[in-house]
């Protein structure tokens, strides 16, 4: 008896059974539901993580193995230790989120809870696959649950331009990816991760076609990963969506894409790309580059607290895009590290936000100067999310920082740190001003540089618990900060990092049924460089978020040259759905363009 | 085998994507986004087709029988639902817009910005 399957399997159920009877339930028996298949979730999803410490596990439905060397007829998941990593971290997430809206939402809120029970089973589902069309069909599950999650309070304009620009965007990078499925199908004659990537190997041939579809794939995945141009969409998104929905969005939603970036790279295309990875790098590496610059700008740049952590959010998404782009296990297993200090941290600041929502029925930051201090456990959670974010010595994010900053450095890209510590100090510094603003009182209500952005609707909320709400908050802040001090975290995940990359031994157990060689044994090394860039990025957060309060005493000619630069910028990001897919056309063609040209070997 | 499906393919994917980009109604923009997810069938049973084939149903001809590929289908199949799903959810979407505002152009209804 395989337990693999059960992760996802009893949630869908579980969703299934509270959408047809939770008409007649009391809104209590919903929430248990929920909580406890999502308890069940995560136990499974602990066991899996400990069992696959030396090994792959695998599953096929239906009992259709393949025999060695026949064509694999099966739909197979393939359990790696990232893969159930990432899944524990999702039904993690999903009981904070489940947590935090009970006995909340007071219409409908059954569905609410189905939707999000689908939404965290089908991203869990995504991580375990080892099918590439098994992979687009979850991909699909959760972005349809996500876009209906996003349009929850339907009965205001925003929230459903921002779920109708997410749907668009996302089901059109799911297209994308479609396509690419479709094209190596029509290569190799398979589904299966393991069995395309030693089909194309064996036929050496990197030709259009296959450049075509590494093109596509990365590109619709990189909507879902929201790097830049395929960004615009989450903005809107999380600025809309419940506040327990955006801690599984910026959490584990948009690393989802990032995962599959890696997923499909290392166990499709390393072997018969395996010679154009330099190039392939370079094109990732630029990707990465811009958006973590742009994120960090465009938070900067915001009041409404929401739309700031989802800027926050794209800006670290470009950071874990260039840790992948790196191509090494060390730089993975750092991403992998990152992912889980990143994820817990922002949970909290959102909830943060939703608690300020809840309370004030607003969530601007100049309009909520200094009404914070009446929520200390709050405030405590919002400075504690910030602080893990800003990748302090030995706490939050300062594990996986290192281990990309280190990594780098080694291979020669020796502004990678800087990329790095400008993106965390621009995206937390604004947290850090905002969490002064609004907790503390401090500095000015008035700011030259920060957006205009039309109010938020409080949600309907009778009988929340502000106290609970805090307090789930101010958990997930605390094991956000906590997992940094955890170097083990980070030396697992490169161990990790080792088998997920390693393309023969993946395709040898899922396809012979071979045993999987032991990863190489990690141990933490602290590197000076790393310990200085973490106090760089620590002081540099406090220090441009404490000056930023004050941005209204601002000499005058330097806030207009500021607020001229960031103009364009502003304007760039419309909420025009035509604007969006334009700039993913024009992304498509510019990232597909160079990756297909690199492979050609013209660079 | 010809590539004109091929070609196809690409022409709808882009006229859809034109259509999209260029439209000020939400429900003509949903159509648009259907005719691009279109273009994903014709692709995935034109790789299936072999000439001559007939279909995969073995109830009634000889198992030695030239059939197309019956996977691509059944992918086909799978992408239509989404394609169910999604149409239906945009389509709600902007029927709920027109309640809130009035008007189903995306460049009047967008609130957010910035």
């Amino acid at each position: 008896m395989t337990i693999v399957p059960i992760v996802v399997a009893a949630p869908l159920l579980t969703a299934a059974l509270i959408a047809l009877a939770g008409k007649w339930l009391p809104h209590v028996v919903a929430d248990a539901a929920g909580l406890a298949v999502t308890g069940l979730s995560l136990a499974l999803a602990s066991v899996l993580l400990a069992r696959t410490s030396a090994r792959l596990i695998t599953y096929w439905f239906g009992g259709w193995r393949p025999r060695a060397g026949s064509f694999p007829v099966g739909i197979g998941w393939a359990v790696d230790r990232l893969g159930a990593g990432f899944a524990l971290l999702v039904t993690c997430l999903l009981f904070a989120a489940l947590a935090y809206s009970w006995r909340t939402m007071t219409e409908e809120h059954y569905l609410f809870v189905a939707l999000l029970i689908v939404f965290g089973a089908a991203m869990a589902g995504f991580v375990l696959s080892g099918d590439i069309f098994n992979m687009f069909v979850f991909f699909e599950l959760m972005s349809v649950a996500a876009f209906v999650l996003t349009a929850y309070q339907a009965e205001e304009a925003s929230p459903l331009q921002g779920a109708f620009n997410f749907a668009v965007s996302n089901t059109l990078g799911a297209f994308l990816v479609l396509t690419g499925i479709a094209l190596l199908y029509g290569r190799t004659g398979r589904l299966n991760l393991a069995a395309i990537g030693q089909t194309l190997t064996n036929q050496g041939r990197h030709d259009g076609l296959v450049a075509a579809a590494f093109a596509l794939i990365t590109c619709g995945f990189l909507v879902k990963a929201a790097l830049v141009p395929f960004h615009f969409w989450l903005a809107d998104a999380h600025a809309t969506a419940p506040a327990p929905v955006c801690v599984l969005f910026s959490g584990v939603m948009v690393e989802v894409g990032i995962f599959a970036v890696a997923r499909i790279y290392w166990t499709v295309f390393d072997g018969v790309l395996g010679e154009f990875q330099s190039p392939i790098r370079d094109v990732l590496l630029g990707v990465g580059v811009v958006t973590a610059v742009l994120g960090a700008v465009m938070a900067g740049a915001q009041r409404h607290l929401k739309r700031l952590l989802a800027y926050s959010t794209i800006a670290h998404a470009g950071c874990f895009m260039i840790g992948v782009a790196l191509l090494t296990p060390d730089a993975l297993g750092g991403v992998a590290a990152y992912i889980v200090a990143h994820a817990f941290a922002k949970g909290a600041l959102f909830l943060c936000g939703g608690v300020l929502l809840t309370r004030f029925g607003e969530v601007d930051e100049l309009l909520l100067h200094g009404s914070g201090r009446a929520l200390p456990v709050s405030a405590i959670a919002w400075f504690a999310g910030a602080l893990a974010l800003a990748s302090p010595p030995f706490l939050g994010t300062f594990t996986g920082h290192a281990l990309i900053d280190d990594t780098a450095s080694t291979m020669g890209y020796w502004w990678v740190p800087v990329v790095l510590a400008f993106a965390t100090i621009g995206s937390t510094a604004a947290i850090v001003r905002a969490g002064l603003r609004v907790y503390a009182g401090a500095g000015d209500p008035d700011d030259p540089l920060l957006a205009d952005e039309p109010g938020e609707a409080p949600p309907p909320q009778e009988r929340a618990s502000l106290g609970l709400m805090q307090a789930i908050a101010l958990v997930l802040a605390l094991a956000g900060l906590g997992v940094g001090a955890w170097t083990g975290l980070a030396t697992r995940a490169v161990e990790a990092a080792y088998t997920f990359t390693d393309r023969i031994s993946y395709a040898a157990v899922v396809l012979d049924h071979r045993a999987l060689p032991p990863p190489p044994p990690e141990t933490w090394h602290t590197t000076a460089a790393s310990v200085a860039w973490a106090v760089v990025t620590l002081v540099g957060s406090a220090a441009v978020g404490a000056a930023s309060v004050y941005r209204n005493r601002f000499p005058e000619p330097l806030t207009r040259a500021l607020g001229a630069a960031l103009a364009p910028l502003h304007a760039v990001h419309s909420g025009n759905i035509g604007d969006y897919v334009a700039w993913l056309v024009l992304g498509t063609g510019i990232v597909g363009g160079l990756l297909a040209v690199s492979v050609h070997g013209v660079l | 085998m010809t590539i004109l499906p091929y070609l196809l393919a690409v022409w709808i994917f882009l006229v859809g994507l034109v259509g999209i980009v260029t439209s000020r109604n939400l429900i003509h923009l949903t159509v648009c986004v259907s005719i691009c997810q279109s273009a994903t069938y014709i692709l995935l049973l034109a790789i299936g087709y072999k000439s001559h084939g007939t279909a995969p149903v073995f109830a009634d001809i000889p198992t030695s029988r030239k059939v197309v590929d019956p996977v691509v289908q059944s992918l086909t199949l799978t992408d239509i639902v989404v394609a169910v799903a999604v149409s239906a959810l945009l389509l709600a979407l902007a029927l709920k817009v027109f309640e809130a505002e009035g008007s189903l152009d995306p460049a009047e209804i967008a609130e957010l910005k910035g």
